[in-house]
């Protein structure tokens, strides 16, 4: 098996797109993608042939089909069911095939690292009880099954994705108990112009929210989910209001988004004369929506390919469609923006979960911030913040912010200070590395001589 | 829509459809809770796209994501935390 000249980690629009124009300009691709299908969050395929898809946009299906046929080629190969390790010191990209239980070693010029985004969860006494989702992992739970989640369910947080879940839970059939979202989107009509450049996104946007105004669906604006507390098999949010009055809601699932982010958390980049070059592409370097990061991607594929054939190339019109496409995230992040004082998280009981993985609390924070001029670094590996399996992805932002709150005057603390940087930490059966098989028979020829 | 087949979750039997991943199929059943992982805490499904490491379970002895890994008939699906002890 040659080794390809290019392994792009993520089967998501960055990830088609890099390897769609990495193709076309000659180089050989290996695209892994850690699930059974193409498509990333935002265009998660129904699990098999019998679940009935969610209805798409005629917009988004012209996207999704273009990538499609982008990588429909012979130089790209798609291996699936397989997750990245990493890139060992000297060179080789460690990948595991779950299916069959090995790891392998890959050998390319390039490695594109385009995982997509991640969820921001703010901190509420709660959120880490089972049951409490985030509302895009409700989201792609629903567009793999084609049902709404069952039960009594409450969306909370802030952003677009809470509308447009709502209104694909309305139209499958199980409305959300209500929507409750920190900014009010409804009172700053100027905050759109950018959006109308966008006639896909905006149409699509007024069709999820024309879906949810006009249900029953209660849309609780300026309004926060202060906490959440299990009785027995029932969750009870309490939902601060904003006239100031408070809400018991009770629930049976209830799904949390605060905006995303770039889930880049703690991966190297490798400088453009490394070898591998290593480059992140898409929402994982910038979270910009699915437009931005199929042009991104697009970038990625592009600039990878030139360094590898040592050739230049111009980037100017990508990077000014990108410019666009983060207008439009600055305009819907001003939409959204919360018309109320969210409680900082130094407000916060001290019992509430900061750092799901090690059991971490707000409390234990407190305590270790008592020692004057703790580093983000001690903070990690004296009081394993950020130090579990998901390596700090939802609880490092979390954790700088109220050092932040908590340290006044002090230097505020990077994420990067408590993440490091290191591959992702995945369960991997020491068997399958032990399974792991030969380089490719070039380069064993090339060790030998 | 037909199932597939059955594996198995801590002695129950929970069926599943063709392409459906453990976690989907445990969230049909309506289990909320995956049991505990080896520190005690309860694991669950949160992110659905295997960055937050929450719902990991035993499968036939390794731990892996419940979001990614797809059921497959007569497999044997424990806690995370539940193999340690005996290991």
């Amino acid at each position: 098996m040659p080794a390809p000249d290019m392994v792009i980690i993520g089967g998501g629009p960055a990830g088609l797109a890099a390897a769609g124009e990495a193709a076309r300009a000659g180089l050989t691709v290996t695209l892994i993608e850690q699930r059974a299908a193409l498509g990333g969050a935002i265009f998660r395929q129904p699990s098999s042939g019998e679940v009935v898809a969610l209805p798409r946009s005629r917009a988004a299906e012209r996207l999704w089909r273009s990538l499609l046929a982008g990588i429909a080629q012979p130089k790209v190969k798609v291996r699936f069911s397989t997750s990245f390790l990493g890139v060992d010191g000297d060179g080789h990209v460690l990948i595991h095939d779950r299916a069959a239980q090995t790891v392998e070693r890959l050998r390319p010029k390039a490695v594109i690292i385009a995982c997509g985004a991640v969820e921001r969860v703010r901190l509420r006494p709660g959120w880490d009880l089972p049951g409490v989702a985030t509302a895009g992992g409700l989201q792609v739970m629903m567009k793999e099954t084609g049902a709404a989640p069952r039960g009594r369910v409450l969306l909370a947080g802030s952003g677009p994705l809470l509308v447009a879940l709502a209104a694909q839970m309305i139209r499958a059939g199980n409305p959300p108990l209500a929507v409750v979202e920190a900014g009010d989107p409804l009172s700053k009509p100027l905050a759109g112009p950018p959006l109308v450049g966008h006639p896909a996104i905006l149409s699509e946007a007024v069709s999820y929210t024309m879906t949810l105004l006009r249900s029953r669906v209660r849309w609780l604006r300026g309004a926060h989910v202060e906490r959440i507390e299990r009785r027995g098999e029932v969750l009870q949010a309490t939902v601060a209001l904003r006239d100031g009055s408070r809400e018991v809601i009770e629930a049976d699932r209830i799904g949390l988004h605060d905006g995303i982010a770039e889930n880049d958390i703690g991966l190297p980049d490798q400088a453009e004369s490394a070898s591998p070059i290593v480059i992140h592409a898409g929402d994982c370097r910038e979270a910009l929506g699915a437009l931005g990061a199929i042009l991104d991607g697009q970038r990625a594929g592009r600039r990878a390919a030139a360094l590898v054939k040592n050739e230049t190339v111009s980037m100017a019109s990508l990077d000014k469609q990108l410019e666009r496409a983060r207008a439009v995230q600055r305009a819907i992040a001003r939409l959204f923006g919360p018309v109320v004082t969210l409680p900082g998280a130094g407000e916060l009981p001290d019992d509430t979960v900061l750092c799901r993985c090690e059991g971490r609390t707000v409390g234990d924070l407190k305590a270790l911030l008592q020692q004057p001029g703790i580093s983000g670094r001690e903070v990690k590996h004296v009081g394993r913040f950020a130090m579990g399996s998901c390596q700090g992805r939802f609880c490092a932002a979390n954790t700088t912010a109220l050092m932040a709150e908590l340290q006044a005057g002090g230097r505020r603390p990077e994420q990067q200070d408590l993440t490091g940087q290191r591959w992702p930490v995945r369960p991997t059966p020491i068997a399958a590395f032990v399974n792991a098989g030969p380089l490719d028979p070039a380069e064993d020829k090339e060790e030998l001589s | 829509m037909s199932t597939a087949g059955v594996f198995h979750f801590q002695g129950r039997a929970i069926p599943f459809r063709e392409g459906e991943t453990i976690a989907a199929a445990l969230t049909a059943a309506e289990i909320v809770c995956f049991g505990q992982d080896s520190s005690g805490r309860a694991t669950r499904y949160f992110c659905g796209i295997g960055a937050c490491q929450c719902c990991l379970v035993r499968v036939d002895g390794n731990i892996v994501e419940a979001c990614l890994t797809p059921a497959r008939e007569g497999l044997r699906v424990t806690a995370a935390g539940e193999n340690d002890a005996g290991a």
